[in-house]
């Protein structure tokens, strides 16, 4: 008796393995290569563009988050805020604002507002994240999101640099576009602005400009890839 | 005049209007504002109280870092008490500050300013288009529910990003079951209930804004049909009976070692004779006069191979400590060990061995075997040889079989001993070198000791011997029966009671046996002589091949052990 229990709980045991091995051999992921080397699934151009979308939309929640969590730290009474003058230092920046403005801009145009509005908010928010991180007023939660922040908005330029790159490759836009990199051609103002700026006005700001980037990022992709989600 | 006129009427209409309970406007309020798609908005405000007079209200605003003040566009469009900004006045990502003013003939009175961005207040129109089918699968009907999104949204440019959600309920339900869509415009819902009625809605909201209302409600009902997952249960519980089943018949197979293994039987009591149900009944008497067993203790040597067990031991005191001994030796075994012809007792009453004596060599083979066994006897035999060569003791053998022993066990040999004087006394009447005194069933002492075992005890009370075999043949050859390494075959017992020894053995298996060989045949021939007649036993000491011939037709017949031992219970006569 003991003798046939064993053998059937091995004969199940050994069918479950089974089963289990072969779903995890089903479940192949396919190598993800930028080269076009053979067997590699290459990256597309839609590819690219819903990368830097979330990438965007991301950054632009993290940025909602700690702007409420300023509101709600420093000025609780929604009043009051209202009297607070704004202005951001990016507003030397012409952005579309609005859908007909947006449209009626050239494919270049607006990668070129894109990519300005990253490289400006590099610095200010990498000091940010430093007098954050030195503020005993802040907990870890919010200095780590600023971190993240500051870092993403790095990763974003690069990312958009490389659509643009791929955009540029496929003859899609002009090669007018590489001019961009360097962040002195893009802010010609001083510099100094920005770090006159409270905490908050730079969390507002930033906030509204992250928004800015998401959606052009989108008007751009349903504008150059229609068919994909749009 | 005329300023004074109007100053005098002024203030006179506003006394008036005191007097009479008219107050300015109470303070408006700015509700929500609201865009349904990101490029137009709308503002509500509610009227405070108006004062009794009728009171207009204006809607002020103004735009992001900017001091122009620009008065609502539109009232009408959205309704009352609402300001609508078209597609031109609105900005997005622009801060809007909002007053609302309230105006009577008293005065005015302003709203609290709210800041508005358009981006953060969206709230779409609900999801156009929501249709609900059925359709079928393999696993069974689901509902395919597809919508589309509100019309003034402008997904396709990528404006606005939607997100889904929808709920379905059965018909009398109150709990909705809802599930987010996500960016899809279609829905699938399977898990129906067969001819259930049910109710479908859908509502939407960009990334980043308001959900909107719900849509309006679809109904559809699900066609009747057998759901599979009924039939999988069915056959799941029929495997599931089947596997037990046969569970239960294994089990009930293999019942008893299942039950060994749960429950290890309790040794209970188990006294022959002892009956449970008495004790639980009845008196102590009859429980215990169960107990007595007819036959126990036996007093009728029915077995009596048991008997042989029982001898007594004589020796002489300085011997004492042989036969101390001795008696250890032969308390290793069992009863019946003792009759074997390790013992020191073996041998007694043996025809030709004409003391009970011991064996003083005192080897420990009281662990040997059942004597019957031939080949044990040859062992022994061996040992026995083996043993006498180590030293010969010589026994006297003065005392009685008495049981009133010392030292030693005392053993009865109570059958036995009646033949046995026979045979005892007759060599010692011939063997003039035969000197100690003899007795009942002792035999002179002698310089070595000579054996036979008794085999058993036959129905008639005859004791069927063994001799064993002497080992040593370093005697100088003396036919004095007793010389105890001797020993004869017995080869049968005649009608006379008699006990006829074999002359010849033919040992092929040790080299020892070859020194015997002629002792054994000189001694058998002794024997046998003495066996046959009381007269004959003159014969001995001069003529073995006399003796031999009387001897020799029975050998034939004899049974032999390779080691010469003779069976004598096979030569009854």
């Amino acid at each position: 008796m003991p003798e046939n229990f064993r053998s059937v709980s091995a004969v199940w045991v050994g069918l479950v393995c089974l089963l289990f091995y072969s779903r995890l051999v089903r479940v192949g992921a396919a190598p993800i290569c930028t080269n076009g080397q053979a067997g590699c699934h290459i990256l597309s151009l839609a590819d690219l563009f819903d990368r830097v979308i979330q990438h965007s939309a991301r950054m632009h929640g993290i940025s909602s988050d700690l702007h409420s969590e300023f509101e709600q730290y420093f000025f609780p009474s929604k009043n009051h805020i209202g009297r607070v003058n704004r202005i951001c230092h990016t507003s030397t920046i012409l952005t579309p604002n609005g859908k007909e403005n947006a449209q009626r801009l050239a494919r270049e145009e607006l990668t070129e507002v894109i990519l300005k509005l990253l490289v400006a908010w590099r610095d200010p928010l990498w000091h940010f994240q430093q007098s954050i991180a030195h503020h005993h007023d802040f907990n870890n939660f919010s200095s780590n999101k600023a971190l993240e922040m500051s870092d993403m908005v790095h990763e974003l330029r690069k990312g958009v640099e490389k659509v643009a790159e791929k955009m540029q490759m496929l003859g899609i836009i002009s090669n007018s576009v590489n001019s961009l990199t360097s962040p002195e051609a893009l802010i010609p103002s001083d510099r100094a602005e920005w770090r006159l700026m409270k905490d908050y006005v730079l969390l507002y700001c930033f906030r509204r400009d992250s928004n800015k980037v998401q959606n052009y990022l989108k008007i751009l992709k349903c504008r150059i890839i229609p068919q994909h989600e749009c | 005049v005329v300023v004074y006129l109007n100053l005098h009427s002024f203030l006179f209409f506003h006394v008036l209007s005191l007097c009479l309970g008219y107050s300015p406007p109470g303070k408006p309020k700015l509700t929500s504002c609201r865009s349904p798609e990101k490029e137009t908005f709308t503002c509500w405000w509610e009227p405070g109280s108006d004062g009794g007079l009728p009171t207009t209200y204006a809607l002020y605003y103004r735009k992001e870092n900017s001091d122009a003040v620009y008065e609502c566009p539109d009232y009408h469009t959205a309704g009352e008490n609402s300001c609508f900004f078209n597609k031109n006045d609105t900005s997005i990502w622009v801060n809007y500050n909002i007053t609302v003013v309230a105006t009577n003939a008293l005065g005015s009175n302003f709203s609290d300013p709210v800041d508005v961005d358009v981006v953060y207040i969206v709230q779409p129109h609900t999801p156009e288009n929501v249709t609900v089918t059925v359709m079928e699968d393999k696993d069974g009907p689901f509902l395919r529910v597809s919508w589309e999104p509100p019309r003034k949204a402008d997904t396709r440019s990528g404006w606005i990003t939607l997100i889904y959600e929808l709920r379905v309920k059965l018909e009398g339900e109150e709990e909705w079951e809802e599930h987010r869509a996500g960016q899809q415009k279609m829905f699938n819902i399977f898990s129906l209930r067969s001819g259930g009625m049910y109710l479908v809605q859908v509502r939407c909201k960009p990334d980043h804004g308001f959900w909107s209302e719900w849509s309006s409600t679809t109904y559809i009902k699900v066609p009747d049909y057998f759901p599979r997952e009924t039939s999988v249960w069915i056959l799941i519980a029929v495997f599931s009976a089947f596997i037990f089943f046969i569970l239960t018949w294994i089990l009930n197979l293999k019942s008893n070692s299942v039950k060994h293994c749960l429950l290890p039987p309790v040794p209970g009591p188990k006294i022959k004779g002892f009956d449970k149900q008495l004790l639980k009944n009845g008196r102590s008497e009859e429980v215990f006069s169960a107990l007595v067993v007819p036959g126990f203790p036996p007093t009728t040597s029915s077995d009596c191979e048991d008997l042989l067990v029982e001898y007594l031991e004589v020796y002489t005191p300085e011997e004492q400590e042989l036969i101390l001994e001795e008696g250890k030796d032969l308390q290793e075994g069992c009863l019946k060990s003792k009759g074997s012809p390790s013992d020191s007792d073996s041998g007694r009453g043996s025809c030709d061995s004409h003391t009970l004596l011991m064996e003083k060599c005192g080897e420990g083979e009281g662990k040997e075997e059942k004597h019957q066994e031939r080949a044990q006897k040859g062992k022994r035999q061996q040992k026995h040889q083996t043993g006498w060569e180590e030293g010969d003791v010589s026994h006297t053998r003065e005392d009685v079989l008495s049981p009133d022993m010392s030292e030693g066990r005392v053993k009865t040999w109570p059958s036995v001993f009646s033949p046995l004087p026979q045979y005892s006394s007759r060599p010692l009447d011939h063997q003039g070198s035969l000197e100690t005194a003899r007795h009942g069933l002792q035999l002179p002492g002698f310089r070595s000791t000579e054996y036979v075992e008794v085999q058993r005890v036959n129905q008639e009370d005859m004791v069927i011997l063994q001799p064993l075999f002497s080992s040593s043949c370093q005697r100088d050859g003396h036919l004095q029966i007793g010389q105890g390494e001797d020993y004869s075959k017995v080869k049968g017992v005649d009608s006379g009671n008699m006990l006829l020894l074999q002359r010849e053995v033919e040992v092929k298996r040790e080299e020892e046996d070859g020194d015997r060989y002629s002792c054994d045949i000189q001694d058998r021939v002794t024997e046998s002589c003495y066996t046959t007649s009381t007269a004959a036993s003159s014969q001995v000491t001069g003529k073995p091949t006399s003796c031999a011939g009387t001897a020799m037709p029975v050998q034939e017949e004899m049974v032999l052990a390779a080691n010469g031992y003779v069976d004598a219970a096979t030569m009854l006569l």
